[in-house]
């Protein structure tokens, strides 16, 4: 017998497939969404795992000013050292006949032969060092494909001070910048600052280390990984002599943290995007299912009269609700692996792994099933309740006319009264059908909230990209210099061809601390009355630097617990090393990073110095040929350790960034529009099927098929409408949320709305709500209405 | 007079010079049901006159709806013709049949088919707004004895009530002919029969052509004009001198 109920099941399928089709649609959207999340997830963690344990990634750096190698292998005596490497790391300049302008180095000294070692590279192009010769130079190969440097080739340095010539054995990428950030940076600009790798000993030779190394680099065990504090505290006191600069643990290190980051966001995103897809998808199924059980209530009354018990019964409904489910989630899990593709490519683009496979997974797959069968049942049992109600005498009687009765709408009377026959009805049947009016209303909020979200998310990111290039620093070109310079320095500076106006910027490295809490950041002086570095308060208007003590950034000064009036203890890495306590007199709003600000002319009496800078900002003139001018002039300028071309990197992220952008508010709307379009769809069609008669009798009566629709297109605009208007304030909360995730010491996201955002989002729930009509107002064009007449209900 | 020819053209000397509103010629009908062929009708030939009240009795099965259909230009005939006012309905199109329902034709229905979610007004309201010179809902409500239940929904009315609203709804688009299926098929015998007095003072005071099918032969006694129908085909076609008044009616 229970062959036969699946016969009907299947027969029932059949009959609803558009409804099944655009219920498991969303289902699908969900399952995608979650697997390809996932995948993504498991993929880059997998990549990063291989790459990390591949390249014996460190977990701490220790720089230091100059240390013996023998002191600094005294590091691994330390509990919990596993593995200590002593290596030589300087910043330089590239002289590369390729490029018109200085391009910036890090250089970092590796073992001669090739051997295990912590930070290790992967040779892609090329080999590893030969016994040949002293100067031999292996490049990153992001810089090297950019700018066409082969193995083979000869290449110029600017190695403290003296020009050298190294030969190019091959390419190579390293865990260390899976992200390929420079130190200090915001964003990855491989077209302007490469890693170059040069034997340990001709490091030595060159940069006068014989014997010595101003990094340590190593391995702790587990629980000392966990925990590194104890050990930096050891360490520093065992390297105090030779100067300690920066204790950096793994979870700090730039290019870790950046994929760190990432990482844990696609997390949120897994969870935070299939919970809104399978929610709507239960709630629409649950108004099928009501329907269905509805429209069957002879059946299911004449079953229980055959014999059939509630749990048959009940079960036969449910399948229904299963077989959608199964449906969405194979489909779903399909479509997911083919997105997760997508998105890893993409991660590729930005993270550089030796490989960075799509892996298929078969325990996500399953998760993603079941978690769309649990959400199949849920929206199917509240709709099928009615089967266990029901008793066969009163499920055979035709069913009693639906209840009638004002609306509480048509106590306001005078308005009421202005209403057409047509809006009435409208309106009745929104206010009558609360469950399917309040899931039609919170589709269309999730909807329109995960796209205004979306676009928002945007405009933040496009803002925060503005404000950091065009409000708070709003230089061409920044200078760094070798050392700290003098006063003549900004004169030679100014004098540069193409220069409109140069600016001095002194960079303090220092440890900052209140009480127990402390904090290693960089305080920046600044000319008094600058005009290229403009900190700003919470409404972005500019605050002036002070001409004494420090304006801290609101998240160093959060973190800090300080307010403007307290003292806070200020310690230079470099140098004397001076403690000072020193006023905060001023707080500033930025979203990158934590950091300082303070006149130049009071940084450096707190340095010691009557008046020092470590480089320059410079405003340039836009006339190309001044701008080469300029980049001749700085090739030939001696002790400038790197050249930071702002101007480069804003047109770089601005095509990238777009780029990727366009993709994502595609993305974004076809994901809405899922929603919008499959809630509206199912909603209009359980409305026709239950109101058949109805409009077979409007069309007898001389109603044309578009004046019928008119009703239906009115009461799912209604609805839509109102759910799109209370989609935008929780888009708002959403983005509050994400913003939250992303909110660590290095970043902070801004959250912007635009009305641009919202009028988009609005026009775009327009566009879904009226395609969504049209394939309901086909169905009522082609609906054998003569029939519907005939049909008793 | 009882004529077993199944054409009514001949019916009486008087009539012939008159124009029927509506002319049925050879008018056959079949349905497609899966893989057999019913035929619905096989040859109707009939003329309905402005003014007067035509019934057409029959089992279920026999044609009725079917040509109720045809000539509301609800469907379409297979052969044949049908003219409303020498126009013929088989040439409309789509767009020009909905135009001829909403303008010429009021339907009445054996279950009302009144829209559940409107008061008893605004389902008269739903037609009078169709067509350019409808008659006062407020009136055409009083006509039918409803006036002080206009703001109530199908729902909280009686099935004679119900009829009532839908006759309603039927003539207050003002038109030409009236067609009703089985008007008091679902009523009780007191409301049956005030439902059909409605119709036959809607004749008589507003000149209405209306026409009802319905499978209760003694009805066919307020009729002008009696057809009877079997399998599709006219078997009887009678015409009474003198109509009885609904209230004589028994059954």
């Amino acid at each position: 017998m229970v062959a036969v109920l699946d016969r009907k099941l299947f027969r029932d399928l059949r009959h609803t497939v558009f409804l099944v089709a655009a219920i498991t649609l969303i289902i699908a959207t969900g399952v995608a969404c979650f697997v390809a999340m996932r995948s993504s997830y498991n993929n880059l963690v997998t990549a990063r795992d291989s790459y990390y344990s591949e390249c014996r990634m460190a977990d701490f750096w220790i720089e230091l000013k100059k240390a013996p190698v023998g002191e600094v292998a005294r590091l691994g005596d330390l509990p919990g050292v596993t593995e200590v490497r002593p290596r030589i790391q300087f910043f330089a300049t590239v002289d590369l006949p390729t490029s018109e302008s200085l391009l910036n180095a890090l250089v970092l000294s590796m073992p001669d032969e090739r051997l295990e070692t912590i930070n290790d590279i992967v040779v892609r192009q090329g080999s590893y060092f030969t016994p040949t010769r002293a100067a031999e130079v292996i490049v990153n190969e992001d810089f090297a494909v950019r700018h066409g440097i082969k193995p083979g080739q000869w290449i110029h340095l600017l190695l403290n001070n003296r020009r050298q010539e190294l030969f190019v054995v091959g390419t190579a990428i390293s865990s260390e910048f899976v992200y390929m950030i420079g130190p200090g940076a915001i964003l990855p600009d491989p077209e302007h600052f490469g890693v170059f790798y040069v034997k340990h000993t001709f490091a030595e030779e060159v940069f006068d280390f014989d014997g010595a190394a101003n990094q340590a680099v190593g391995r702790l065990s587990p629980t000392v990984r966990a925990r590194p504090q104890e050990f930096f505290r050891q360490a520093e006191l065992l390297l105090a002599p030779y100067g300690v600069f920066a204790k950096i643990a793994r979870k700090d290190q730039p290019s870790n943290f950046f994929l760190s980051s990432e990482i844990d966001g696609l997390r949120t995103f897994a969870a935070i995007m299939p919970t809104i897809f399978l929610g709507v998808a239960a709630l629409v199924l649950n108004v099928l299912m009501s329907r269905l059980t509805e429209q069957q209530r002879t059946v299911i009354g004449t079953l229980k009269a055959l014999g059939y018990g509630h749990g048959a019964v009940l079960a036969h409904f449910l399948k229904f609700g299963l077989l959608v489910g199964l449906l969405g989630g194979v489909v779903g899990c399909g479509l997911g692996y083919l997105l997760a593709e997508g998105m890893t490519a993409l991660y590729g683009q930005f993270y550089r792994f030796p490989a960075l496979p799509n892996r298929s997974y078969p325990d996500i797959y399953a998760a993603g099933i079941a978690i769309s069968l649990v959400c199949a049942v849920a929206g199917s049992v509240h709709g099928v309740r009615l089967v266990l109600r029901l008793q066969p005498a009163e499920a055979m009687r035709p069913k009693p006319p639906p209840s009638g009765g004002a609306v509480w709408l048509e106590r306001c009377g005078v308005l009421w009264q202005r209403l057409n026959f047509g809006w009435r009805l409208v309106l009745r049947a929104i206010i009558r059908q609360r469950l399917r009016t309040s899931v039609g209303v919170i589709a269309a909020a999730l909807g329109a909230a995960l796209l205004s979200a979306g676009l928002m998310m945007v405009d933040s990111s496009l803002f925060m990209v503005e404000y950091e290039f065009k409000q708070l620093s709003r230089s061409d070109v920044d200078l760094t210099f070798e050392s700290e310079r003098g006063r003549d320095a900004l004169l030679e500076v100014e004098r540069l061809p193409g220069v409109d106006l140069a600016e001095p910027t002194l960079n303090v490295a220092c440890t900052m601390s209140n009480g127990p809490l402390s904090r290693d950041v960089g305080i920046m002086g600044v000319a008094a009355n600058a005009r290229l570095t403009l900190p700003r308060d919470a409404q972005h208007r500019p605050v002036a630097v002070p001409e004494n003590g420090l304006m801290l950034t609101r998240a160093l000064a959060d973190r800090l617990r300080l307010r403007v009036g307290d003292t806070v203890t200020v310690q230079p890495i470099k140098g004397l090393q001076r403690e000072h306590t020193v006023p905060v007199t001023a707080i500033s709003d930025g979203y990158i990073g934590m950091a300082a600000y303070a006149d130049i002319e009071y940084l450096s009496r707190l340095v010691g110095e009557e008046y020092a800078l470590t480089g320059a900002q410079l405003a340039l003139d836009r006339n190309a040929e001044a701008r080469r001018r300029l980049d001749r002039a700085l090739k030939e300028m001696p002790a400038i350790q790197a050249v930071n071309d702002r101007a480069a990197l804003l047109q770089n992220l601005r095509e990238t960034f777009l780029q990727n952008l366009w993709i994502f508010q595609v993305e974004l709307i076809v994901f809405a529009g899922v929603i919008f379009f499959g809630s509206i769809v199912n909603a209009s069609l359980v409305s026709l099927s239950e109101r058949g008669r109805e409009v077979a009798t409007l069309r007898a009566i001389g109603y044309g098929p578009w004046e019928i629709g008119s009703l239906f297109f009115k009461e799912s605009a209604v609805v839509s409408a109102l759910g799109t208007l209370l989609g935008l304030p929780l888009g708002y909360v959403l983005m509050l949320l994400l913003a939250r995730t992303y909110d660590t010491e290095m970043f902070r996201m801004p959250v912007v709305v635009h009305p641009a955002a919202l009028l988009q989002t609005v026009v775009t729930a327009g566009v879904f709500i009226v395609a969504a009509h049209l394939f309901v107002q086909r169905k009522i064009m082609r609906l054998d209405w003569l029939e519907a007449l005939k049909a008793q209900e | 007079m009882i004529m077993s020819d199944n054409s009514a053209s001949s019916l009486d000397a008087s009539d012939v010079a008159a124009r029927p509103l509506v002319k049925m010629v050879d008018v056959t009908k079949t349905f497609q049901m899966g893989e057999v062929e019913v035929r619905a009708l096989a040859g109707v030939s009939l003329d309905i006159f402005a003014g007067e009240m035509v019934v057409m009795v029959g089992p279920s099965g026999s044609g009725k709806t079917t040509i109720l259909n045809i000539v509301g230009g609800l469907d379409s005939a297979s052969s044949g013709d049908v003219y409303y006012r020498d126009i013929d309905l088989a040439g409309m199109s789509d767009r020009e049949l909905t135009r001829y329902r909403r303008n010429e034709v009021g339907f009445v229905f054996q279950f009302y088919n009144l829209v559940p979610n409107l008061t008893a007004l605004e389902n008269v309201l739903v037609a009078t707004e169709l067509v350019r010179e409808p008659m006062d809902a407020h009136e055409v409500l009083d006509l039918v004895g409803l006036a002080d239940r206009a703001d109530h929904f199908p729902a909280q009315l009686s099935g004679g009530e119900q009829q009532r609203v839908a006759i309603a709804r039927a003539i207050a688009k003002n038109p030409e002919l009236v067609l009703c299926d089985e008007p008091t098929g679902a009523l009780d015998y007191r409301t049956g029969k005030s439902v059909l007095g409605l119709l036959v003072r809607l004749k008589r005071e507003l000149g209405k052509t209306i026409v009802v099918i319905t499978h209760n032969a003694e009805i066919g006694h307020i009729a002008d004009r009696v057809v009877r129908l079997s399998s599709g085909a006219i078997v009887e076609l009678v015409a009474n001198e003198r109509p009885l008044p609904p209230e004589d009616l028994v059954w």
